[in-house]
């Protein structure tokens, strides 16, 4: 049986992960990030990892690559077609100001600029008629016009093109005849809801991406195939699945959140395979941690991204899998403002120059440091011992510190080095319960499941806060988002804004919207795959007639309008706490999601062969906030335990880019799929983190 | 002064609490903004969420309300219903107020506040919201759109510190009393049940933390906040050059007596670390409805702008204005009594502020913009849908040019220095939901005040009406435009033209019912911010720019800039 092989292209690292599923020989391999062209550290990781691609019947790859490309603006020169008076939307936004009391805050400046935006005489109606069709002379004379800017790539969007894209398709139809060459999109191939400002952003970011992408995965299918490779090439989308190197060559935005999606799919099919209803994922790695929810095996999606984040960034009307994201990571720096305030973040120290203990040349305390300096990572064992930390350096560093403020003598040291990881950890609670209680959910309800470098160290504590009785370490924690990708079937949204009353026509004419959906994505998207059944979800956005939120419901099977309104009511009261249950509602929006199964290899496989040799490697003293004190701590090797072996902490678990921490009084065990669960004790649940 | 690092509070435990406190508004905020029926709630961000301590004190504040909310106004509810109601307050109970003597907002802005009781049964703190309520009756929908009411009794229902709740029942009257006020019960009631849950969930939240940490601890930590704000900003204060600095300006009128400006005078004393905010030569009070109370109009100016000055990137709490004092004789513009109308007391606030960072221009050229279009601008139609016969009512308000600033050229288009992250109502909404049909929405060339940075530009957004129905608006700063700095000319105002089949007739400032036919057409011009330096020394390649892009016209490089002669 042929190789299963996943390469996640990160903003450090590229990782790989190869699995031959019939010898069951896995491979895990690691290089720098190679950003001038992605693709040699793509090769670079095949060679370390010895595996033939002639062997490989998937490859399958997450990739920073277009949204680098937006937030570096390192994308072509580009035009823009607009419904006449309206070339402005794209600059104009919508006026939000997220500094409120700043005199100089400004957004990052438009994709295209005003020049090389085009109008054109056409209109459809808010209700989907078409009031002035867009004629072939005009158009023919614009792309003229056009052509004398040498763009690489044109964005259409017309006003209302929501209700009716015929217009725009018509267009783009003939810019393809008259530009040929010339990368061009049509904002209702990516989105069919209103909001022009959004979907004229989310045009004109795939058009700006699109050149760039569609070379890149060329490249790479050559590349691959000028080692033999013969079987499926996969990209990542960021709503949780794969997509063939032509659909993301024509739609680059779906691939925005390309990489931390892989590890939120992996989490997903640990829950199901160990029969988990409700988990956090959380990942936290050198810069930023991330959470978001799987329940019942799905994770929501949100159809609106921010590139460049909300504060100042531009929104781009792309499912992207629901994240909460903080700068809380390793690198985290702990500062001390001109009051004597401590905080910590969201300032990373990265990688370059990195935490204190790195030695190169890193001068602020870092949360990685104050683990370092409590003992709760091995100076001589970081990264499996490639790397060797500056204990001296992190203590100097964090001696300065502590005097600074007022944390005296050596147990001073001690006392801000604890702070900091609560402060850390008080951030990271934070994001946790935003993506759970911000949304109606009772975290104490999931399993946290921790991964990313820093996930199993600090998950512990920060399901000890939360009073969340248990956590999951997964096998390979570091390399976990390529462990994701291994897994990732092949998946499609789709979504409408349909906005109409509920009565006794709606289920009648939400069949009608729902079919057309369907039979698009199965003949567009999925046509291309041979003998892939496809499955589908529907969702639906509802709310109080007035209302401007809406809650997205999971429909699908619902047969009559009883039903309906017994969901919304359910969600409505989990998500707010109260609901008015006769109220009227109404549907503001429907999405369809598509999937497919492809072949991916089996978890179990995932976990090391053991060498089982179940006694602590070592011990060393650990300080523990749960207790106040440094203890006597045993330290594992983590491919030592055998499956089924369990334990009591205070205990560390040590492996390849990874520390997992397991508080006194917790228990833990090693599962069948190789992973670590840690019971927290529930007496020091009642303990202040902090004291 | 002489400070000691070492504080009596530990930094690690006042970092964590004042995450926890910020984490509780916050936490209500997402729910109330997702369940709020009001756009005036979830996209215009017109109201605050706070905690309150027992003296009525501002203990944290969500972040996304509106600038306008720095002023404690759930504090001053708070005060309200403790002299009401002292020692008779129950766990449970939940009080309401708009009393225009103390809120000094339009009566639709209510405090709704619930006390949060310690272990000793002694009142702690209190949860409170203030919200726009959509319609509380009065003469005009929307109870403060109307540009004309002459008393707060046009202006609909008055609720001084009354109880919704007692000891966790509704109190069925009240309610009653305020649906049959509202010309949109339904929102109105569901808006209630979100403030009213939110107050709950918060009062809640605090009580756990109170029982993690302590009373005691909790209070030490928040006292600790706000010293410290404090001296960060006496010491920004301090550094500014001692000396009193003045300026004026003018509004265009009331409403009423349309031939008649409205003179606003501002001075700044400035002294060591104190910041003096001076009205004492304000307007008195005007016949019309552009009058606001004490807190919610002088004093939330003189806040407003000694943030956007002072203090902009850091959150604001009961500390942070510390070194302001506010001179505010009784019964003027910003200070009106009752019975003085206040259904547009937020008109002439952008104004004012523009006016005080203005007159601080001299002491702090580098930290001061020029005018911004501090408009409104608010327009809108109401009448009844053509589909359904239902009553319908749109609203929004421009978005115009900002001031340029030594830094470089004004920034917008967005609302007045009085908003915060409102976003405007997208055009495919309004022409799926209204009878309209916009056809245009562009900047307006040649609108930015020339200078060495030029101001922002405003924006130019045009409307067709497709069935009969009602227009109303209010624009202001026509007299006045937006004024430049060191050399820096004026912006160009914003206003109203109204295009019928037979004539096109504007400029038009403020309307309350302007019948509009199908087929007739409302021009929207949203202003431009003023400029900053001499328009002599702007950089030519930048003039090229701009004139290339279009957003300037070659007349006015010419005229503006003497460019291309």
């Amino acid at each position: 049986m042929p190789t299963f092989v996943a390469v996640d292209t990160g903003g450090t690292f590229t990782d790989l992960v190869a699995l031959n599923p019939k010898s069951g020989a896995l491979r895990y391999t690691k290089t720098l990030t190679t950003h001038d062209n992605p693709i040699d550290g793509i090769l670079t990781c095949v060679d370390k990892a010895g595996i033939s691609l002639a062997d490989a019947s998937v490859f399958k790859h997450g990739t920073t690559l277009v949204i680098n490309t937006l937030l570096e603006r390192s994308g072509p020169n580009i035009a823009l077609v607009t419904t006449a008076g309206f070339r402005d939307v794209i600059e104009l936004g919508r006026g939000g100001r997220t500094e409120p009391f700043n005199l100089t805050f400004r957004r990052e400046p438009p994709l295209v600029a005003r020049s090389h935006r085009f109008e054109l005489v056409e209109r459809m109606n808010a209700d989907g008629t078409s009031q002035i069709a867009p004629i072939r002379e005009a158009t023919a004379a614009l792309a003229t016009q056009i052509a004398e800017f040498a763009v690489e790539a044109v964005a259409i969007s017309f006003l209302n093109a929501y209700r009716n894209p015929s217009h725009e398709r018509q267009v783009s139809a003939w810019l393809r005849e008259m530009m040929p060459g010339c990368y061009i999109t049509c904002a209702t191939d990516l989105s069919r809801q209103w909001n022009e400002y959004e979907r004229t952003v989310t045009a004109a970011a795939n058009a700006y991406a699109g050149p760039k992408a569609g070379h890149y995965f060329a490249s790479l299918s050559q590349s691959l195939a000028k080692r033999a490779f013969n079987g499926d090439l996969y990209l990542m989308s960021s709503s949780g699945g794969v997509l063939s190197a032509a659909q993301a060559s024509a739609a680059p935005v779906l691939l925005v959140e390309s990489g931390p999606v892989g590890g939120c799919i992996g989490a997903s099919v640990f829950a199901e395979r160990l029969g988990l209803k409700k988990i956090i994922a959380f990942d936290m790695g050198g810069t930023t941690a991330k959470c978001s929810l799987v329940e019942e095996g799905r994770f929501a999606i949100d159809s609106t991204y921010y590139i460049g984040g909300y504060g100042r960034g531009m929104p781009i009307r792309a499912p992207v899998l629901d994240i909460v994201e903080i700068g809380a990571g390793g690198g985290s720096i702990a500062w001390v403002d001109n009051q004597g305030g401590l905080h910590v973040g969201p300032q990373s120290a990265g990688s370059m120059p990195g935490p204190v203990a790195y030695g190169r040349g890193g001068t602020q305390p870092t949360v990685t440091d104050a683990n370092l300096l409590l003992s709760r990572i091995n100076a001589a064992n970081f990264q499996g011992g490639e790397m060797t930390l500056d204990l001296d350096g992190s203590q100097a560093a964090m001696s300065a510190m502590a005097i600074k403020l007022g944390y005296d003598g050596r147990d001073g040291v001690t006392v801000l080095a604890s702070g900091i990881l609560a402060i850390a950890n008080i951030a990271m609670v934070g994001a946790i319960k935003r993506i759970t209680v911000e949304r109606g959910k009772d975290p104490r309800a999931f399993v946290l499941f921790a991964y990313g470098g820093g996930g199993p160290l600090h998950g512990a504590d920060l399901a000890r806060s939360l009073n969340i009785p248990t956590v999951i370490i997964p096998p390979e924690p570091g390399n976990f988002s390529a462990i994701g990708m291994l897994l990732a079937h092949l998946r499609r949204d789709a979504g409408r804004t349909f906005v109409r009353c509920v009565d006794e026509h709606l289920l009648t004419a939400m069949e009608e919207v729902f079919a057309h959906m369907e039979g698009e994505l199965r003949n567009d998207v999925f046509g291309e795959f041979n003998d892939v059944d496809v499955v589908f979800e529907r969702h639906a956005e509802l709310r109080f007639v007035g209302q401007s939120h809406a809650v997205k419901i999971d429909i699908t099977g619902v047969s009559d309008l009883a039903d309906l309104r017994v969901r919304f009511n359910e969600h409505y009261v989990a998500r707010f706490g109260h609901v008015n249950e006769r109220g009227a509602t109404e549907v503001i929006a429907l999405h369809s999601v598509a999937s497919a199964r492809i072949p991916r290899p089996d978890i179990a496989q995932l976990a090391r062969k053991i060498e089982a040799r179940p006694e602590a490697t070592a011990r060393r003293s650990t300080f523990f906030a749960s207790l106040g004190r440094a203890v006597d701590t045993a330290v594992y090797s983590r491919w030592n335990l055998p499956l089924g072996w369990s334990g009591r902490g205070p205990a560390v678990i040590e492996e390849y880019g990874s520390t997992t921490i397991v508080g006194p009084y917790d228990d833990f065990e090693i599962g069948q799929l190789g992973e670590i669960t840690i019971h927290i004790d529930r007496r020091a649940g009642k303990q202040d983190a902090v004291t | 002064m002489i400070q000691s690092h070492r504080t009596t509070i530990d930094p690690v435990v006042l970092e964590i609490i004042s995450h926890e406190l910020q984490s509780i508004p916050d936490q209500v905020e997402a729910d109330l903004t997702r369940t709020a029926f009001s756009p005036l709630i979830y996209e215009y961000k017109d109201y605050a969420v706070g905690l309150i301590d027992a003296q009525g004190r501002s203990i944290a504040l969500a972040r996304q309300g509106g600038p306008g909310f720095v002023v404690n106004l759930i504090g001053l509810g708070a005060r309200e219903a403790m002299a009401r109601h002292g020692d008779t307050l129950k766990p449970g109970d939940v009080i309401i107020t708009n009393n225009p003597a103390t809120i000094g907002h339009h009566l639709n802005d209510v405090v709704m506040c619930a006390p949060i009781f310690d272990q000793g049964g002694r009142i702690a703190a209190f949860m409170g919201i203030i919200a726009h309520w959509i319609d509380i009756g009065g003469r005009y929908p929307n109870s403060c759109s109307g540009t004309d009411t002459t008393e707060i009794f046009q202006e609909g229902l008055r609720l001084n510190s009354v109880h919704l709740r007692r000891q966790g029942r509704p109190v069925a009257e009240v309610y009653s009393i305020i649906e049959a006020n509202s010309r949109m019960p339904e929102a109105l009631l569901g808006d209630v049940e979100a403030q009213l849950a939110g107050c709950m969930k918060g009062a809640g939240l605090y009580a756990e933390l109170m029982a993690r940490h302590g009373a005691e601890t909790l209070t030490g930590a928040v006292a600790e906040i706000w010293q410290r704000s404090a001296s960060e900003a006496r010491a920004a204060v301090a550094a500014i050059p001692d000396g009193s600095y003045a300026m004026e300006c003018f509004l265009d009128n009331d409403g009423v007596t349309l031939d008649q400006t409205i003179p606003i005078r501002v001075a700044v004393h400035i002294s060591g670390s104190r910041f003096t905010v001076d009205f004492s030569k304000m307007s008195p009070q005007v016949p019309g409805p552009f009058n606001s109370g004490r807190y919610g109009g002088g004093e939330a100016c003189a806040r407003i702008a000694f943030k956007y000055l002072i203090s902009p990137s850091s959150a604001a709490n009961e500390g942070s204005f510390a070194p302001l004092e506010v001179i505010l004789p009784a019964r003027t513009l910003l200070s009106a009594e009752v019975p003085a109308p206040l259904g547009r007391y937020s008109v002439p606030l952008p104004t004012v502020i523009d006016c005080i960072i203005g007159a601080m221009a001299k002491a702090m050229p580098d930290r001061c913009a020029a005018g911004h279009h501090a408009s409104f601008g608010s327009y809108g139609f109401f009448g009844q849908h053509p589909d359904t016969g239902a009553f319908f009512t749109f609203f929004d308000t421009v978005h115009g040019g900002w001031g340029a600033t030594a830094s470089g050229d004004g920034i917008g288009p967005y609302k007045t220095m009085l908003h915060g992250d409102n976003r405007d109502i997208p055009i495919e909404v309004q022409e799926a939901l209204y009878p309209v049909q916009i056809e245009s929405y562009a900047w307006r060339p040649d609108s930015a005040g020339p200078g060495r940075h030029r101001g922002g530009l405003g924006t130019i957004k045009s409307y067709l009406v497709t069935a009969p129905c009602t227009a109303q608006f209010a624009f202001e700063r026509y007299g006045c435009p937006p004024w430049g700095l060191f050399g820096g000319q004026s912006g160009t105002p914003g206003w109203v033209e109204v295009e019928r089949k037979d004539a096109r007739r504007g400029v038009l400032l403020k309307e309350s019912e302007l019948p509009m036919a199908a087929g007739d057409r409302l021009h929207v011009f949203a202003g431009g911010g003023g400029g900053y330096g001499a328009s002599e020394t702007r950089n030519r390649n930048a003039v090229q720019a701009d004139l290339d892009s279009g957003l300037i016209t070659e007349e006015h490089a010419r005229n503006a800039y003497g460019f291309g002669r």
